[in-house]
């Protein structure tokens, strides 16, 4: 639910925005110009010179209204995004009345930075772009409305209108460096090598032995147990990765950040060199484990360290 | 239709509207030139698809600026109209940006500089040609910019279907058509006029022969032109189709045997040039010289009276014309316009007249001096022994009309035109005709001189037009006791204009074009938009004149103004410019950090191995444990934020990290601890 202030804030807001371009400046001052200098001399060729530059500024605000008028947005969202790094943003435009031209898509209100450009939209035909965007700082992202901006027709003024659409993004930490060593493998290890649960891994054949209560009836080997007429449970060596589990401990501001893309980097890192990769934040646990599934588990978990996290979990 | 064919096509339009822009400028005939040879060879090379000076930035400029001094200093010196140099100036501005390297920013260039050459067209112009290069320049300006707004930012080598984006932007070039029109007509007409340029004269020049001699053994091509040099309502109206009346425009009173000139003193410039005493009767004439005619000389029907109410119109609008009497030779318009309007006063009848002034009539007796004996014998054999003066000059003037003819052929006329005319080839136009009765004239003892102006008149509408072809010649003899009258010995088939008949009606369609625009553009003024809301809210009760004009004063081209402000913006460009260079060129401060480091650790013999990176060179300096592996690190990670996060590294912080990795890498510290490539 919105706040008040948001609220007044959006409703305060003009339905379109208007800017002049470089090119729009220039024609600007030249049309003061000549329009002064018709003023001075009274040549009346002058007024009529400003009397069409004048009706190129009216008729670019038509034009440009027509232009952005009945267009339709809908966003294509990535699963997520790394801060500093640009990903792509989907956006399919159709124009339900008449055509479109020269638009240009982008993020209203959002620190995205980047935008998509389609030259022509025609009636009722879908078109999509894809807007390469970056997201300056990790966390949780709110969208709330795409800009629609157009140059057309004479690229003097860029005529803007604000679609409401609102989604969620997470943005992951940025991939900085991480050159430090994590501790030793040992230090952080979290597998016990010392207890019998070692050989309860998918590797090579270690023996059997009895099956004693509790244990997994999946690893019983049925054929040696009908011989032996007892059950006998198959152990096999367990693949002994190493383990770490990286643990932030800054709450807030700077170091939180740097810490945050630190441990970012060192999960990539450490997950390319094979190792299991658990975290430790603010009191939030995550079991070592491996794979893109659990680096993005990693990953969302440190985006959202700092700020409110949605219920039921990470997914925004 | 893909990139290179969107390009090519935008390019040719890009070019058109600057050519179209130009066409604006040099229609004017104020171009000097070399400027149009230059821009013309420049439209031609772009056109065929050449940028020649795409890859010649630096020197192209000072070509450029070589051109600029030229044209400025043309103007310092007063060769060149300070304008004229200006819009010259951004004419080579445009041709120099045509051929550069084709760039959304070279395409707004051109088409900037082309609105400064249309503006400056405005200032230089007032022909209807304006009117079709502003059309032009618009449609593909237009059309230019449209493309190129629709192309992106960027180019991109992919189809792009051209026509509804051509079709929506014609519609829209056609609704800013309209709308300039709607804004032309309402826009206030109020007029500071600090500044105004004088008028120039127009490209098509003087049509009428109207000088200050008349040299027999001139070409009588002019009588086949129907330009329109004067317009006039007449009060009373005679309500005829032809007029068949003299227009008086100027005397000759001195003839050497080759050409007449007059002998008039001028008088001081005034408000109302008054002939003679107006009396009951009068005519009056509203007339409008035409830029066509490019005369000063005023012209009235025969015989004038007087000259009132003159205005001088020009780009700049209408102001008060003063005019100045040259006793016996003509009136003429002291201030300089374009066109001009006035009222004329004109005695239809013989005016009452006393004596003729002794110096004058010895003028008007004067023979040349090497006279062929032939002709005062020709004269004394038709007047016979007739002594009245008025007798004689009908006898002398119908002896020329019946037994000479007319032609425009004139050829091998030698040292003694008057007898080539009379005894030799026994033809000629006007002026010949006019100069043999003045000559017999003279040789009876009778006051003569020659007359040049026009006869005819053309009614169109309520008016009646003058044109150039009318332009004639005749004669005013003096009778005691009836003043100057009129004889005019050419025959009537030579006296009007004889155009050829299509061409006649493709000048009346120009003519009409052109009085209109005149009308409706050039002179549109505050009463005129006055009059235009008064009918759009009550119809109108009664014929407005054309002739209310608001007066206005013209100034002088304040020089040191516009040149001041000429360096004001040369010197803000310059400024700009080094800035923005300044500030490209500056690199990122990230990476002077990193040029700094590199130069710390080379100092210290750290040597980074080929494609090996500052991220890479520290992991081997902390695997080596080098004592400086971990500053390296953190200048590292300094580095990529600085330069990659958005984490600007602030110079206190900057000089801390490379004096720590000073210290770090001094050779006391990383003794034994070297680690070279591996």
């Amino acid at each position: 639910m919105a706040s008040w202030r948001e609220r007044l804030r959006q409703w305060m807001k003009p339905p379109r925005t208007l800017k002049v371009t470089r090119a729009g400046r220039t024609y600007l001052v030249l049309t003061v110009g000549i329009g002064l200098g018709a003023l001075n001399t009274g040549n009346n060729l002058l007024y009529l010179v400003l009397g069409f530059l004048l009706a190129v500024i009216v008729l670019s605000g038509v034009l440009s209204e027509r232009a952005i008028r009945d267009v339709r947005v809908r966003r294509l969202l990535p699963d997520g995004a790394f801060a500093g790094e640009p990903f792509p943003l989907r956006y399919e435009v159709t124009r339900t009345r008449g055509q479109a031209f020269a638009l240009e898509v982008s993020e209203a209100d959002s620190a995205l930075k980047g935008s998509g450009w389609i030259p022509y939209v025609a009636q009722g035909r879908p078109e999509v772009v894809r807007a390469d965007v970056v997201a300056p700082r990790r966390g949780p992202l709110k969208l709330t409305g795409v800009r629609i901006t157009t140059l057309f027709p004479f690229g003097l003024f860029e005529k803007t209108r604000t679609a409401l659409l609102a989604d969620g993004l997470v943005i992951f930490p940025r991939r900085g460096f991480s050159c430090e060593p994590p501790g030793s493998a040992d230090a952080l290890h979290q597998g016990d090598s010392s207890t019998g649960r070692h050989r309860d891994g998918a590797g090579d054949l270690l023996g059997l032995r009895e099956l004693e209560p509790g244990e997994d009836a999946r690893r019983v080997h049925w054929k040696k147990s009908a011989a032996a007429a007892q059950l006998l449970k198959v152990e096999r060596e367990r693949e002994d990765r190493p383990q770490y589990t990286l643990s932030v401990t800054e709450r807030e501001g700077d170091a939180l950040e740097r810490a945050c893309e630190e441990t970012a980097a060192l999960t990539r890192r450490l997950l390319e060199d094979g190792a299991e990769v658990g975290l430790l934040a603010h009191g939030r646990k995550i079991r070592p484990g491996s794979g893109p599934g659990h680096e993005k588990r990693v990953l969302t978990a440190l985006a959202f360290l700092g700020f409110d996290e949605p219920r039921g979990g990470h997914a925004p | 239709m893909n990139l290179a064919s969107r390009r090519k096509l935008r390019l040719r339009l890009r070019d058109l509207a600057a050519a179209s822009a130009y066409a604006a400028v040099a229609l004017s005939g104020a171009m000097p030139v070399w400027v149009s040879v230059l821009f013309a060879l420049s439209f031609i090379v772009a056109l065929l698809g050449f940028r020649p000076l795409a890859g010649l930035r630096t020197g192209a400029v000072l070509v450029l600026l070589a051109l600029a001094v030229i044209l400025f200093g043309l103007a310092f010196r007063g060769a060149l109209n300070l304008v004229v140099a200006a819009v010259a100036f951004a004419s080579l501005v445009t041709a120099h940006r045509m051929l550069a390297a084709p760039e959304p920013a070279t395409d707004r260039q051109v088409l900037l500089a082309s609105l400064l050459l249309i503006a400056g067209a405005a200032a230089l112009s007032g022909e209807i040609w304006y009117a079709a290069c502003l059309l032009a320049f618009g449609v593909f300006a237009c059309l230019t910019l449209g493309l190129g707004v629709v192309e992106g930012p960027v180019e991109r080598d992919e189809d792009l279907p051209l026509r509804p984006v051509l079709r929506q932007v014609s519609v829209g070039v056609a609704l800013a058509l309209a709308g300039g029109v709607a804004f032309f007509i309402l826009f206030p007409r109020i007029s500071w006029n600090v500044a105004a340029r004088r008028a120039t004269p127009p490209l098509l020049g003087g049509t009428t022969g109207m000088t200050d001699r008349v040299r027999l053994g001139g070409g009588g091509s002019i009588k086949t032109s129907a330009r329109v040099v004067a317009r006039a309502t007449l009060d009373p109206d005679p309500g005829v189709d032809h007029l068949e009346r003299y227009w008086v425009g100027r005397h000759f009173d001195t003839f050497d045997g080759q050409e007449w000139r007059g002998s008039g003193v001028p008088g001081a410039p005034k408000v109302y040039a008054g002939l003679s005493p107006l009396i009951p009767g009068t005519q009056v004439q509203r007339i409008e010289l035409l830029p066509a005619y490019e005369s000063r000389t005023l012209i009235g029907l025969a015989q004038p009276l007087a000259f009132s109410q003159a205005q001088a119109l020009s780009t700049a609008g209408s102001t008060t014309a003063l005019m100045v009497i040259v006793k016996g030779e003509e009136v003429h318009f002291a201030t300089p316009g374009n066109a001009y309007r006035y009222v004329a006063f004109t005695f239809g009848g013989d005016i009452p007249a006393g004596r003729l002034d002794e110096d004058e009539r010895a003028r008007a007796l004067a023979l040349p001096e090497h006279l062929d004996p032939r002709v005062a014998q020709l004269a004394e054999r038709v007047a016979g022994t007739d002594g009245d003066p008025r007798s004689v000059a009908r006898k002398l003037e119908g002896w020329l009309k019946n037994n000479l003819g007319y032609t425009l052929e004139l050829a091998g006329e030698g040292d003694a035109p008057l007898s080539h005319f009379l005894f030799d080839r026994r033809a000629g136009h006007c002026e010949h005709f006019a100069t043999a009765l003045a000559v017999l004239l003279r040789t009876r003892g009778i006051p003569s001189r020659v007359v040049g102006g026009f006869f005819g008149g053309e009614r169109v509408g309520e008016r009646y037009v003058v044109r150039a072809g009318d332009a004639h010649a005749w004669v005013e003899a003096w009778i005691d006791g009836r003043g100057w009258i009129t004889l005019d010995a050419t025959p009537e088939a030579g006296r009007s204009n004889q155009p050829i008949a299509a061409l006649a009606r493709l000048i009346d369609l120009y003519e009409s074009l052109e009085e209109y625009w005149r009308k409706r553009v050039v002179d549109y003024s505050l009463i005129d938009q006055v009059g235009f809301v008064r009918d759009l809210v009550q119809p109108p009760r009664g014929q407005r004149t054309d002739d209310a004009h608001p007066e206005a004063t013209g100034g002088t081209v304040p020089f040191r103004q516009v040149l001041g402000a000429l360096a004001a913006v040369v010197l803000t460009w310059l400024v700009w410019r080094g800035l923005s260079r300044r500030l490209a060129q500056r690199p990122h401060p990230a990476t002077s950090f990193l040029t700094e480091v590199e130069r710390r650790l080379s100092r210290a013999h750290i040597a980074r191995q080929d494609g090996e990176g500052l991220e890479e060179l520290s992991r081997r300096l902390s695997s080596r444990r080098h004592p400086a592996a971990a500053t390296l690190q953190r200048v590292t990670r300094r580095y990529l934020e600085a330069r990659f996060g958005a984490r600007p590294l602030p110079s206190a912080e900057r000089r801390a990290l490379l004096h720590s990795l000073e210290r770090e890498l001094s050779p006391r510290n990383s003794r034994a601890q070297e680690p070279g490539p591996s």
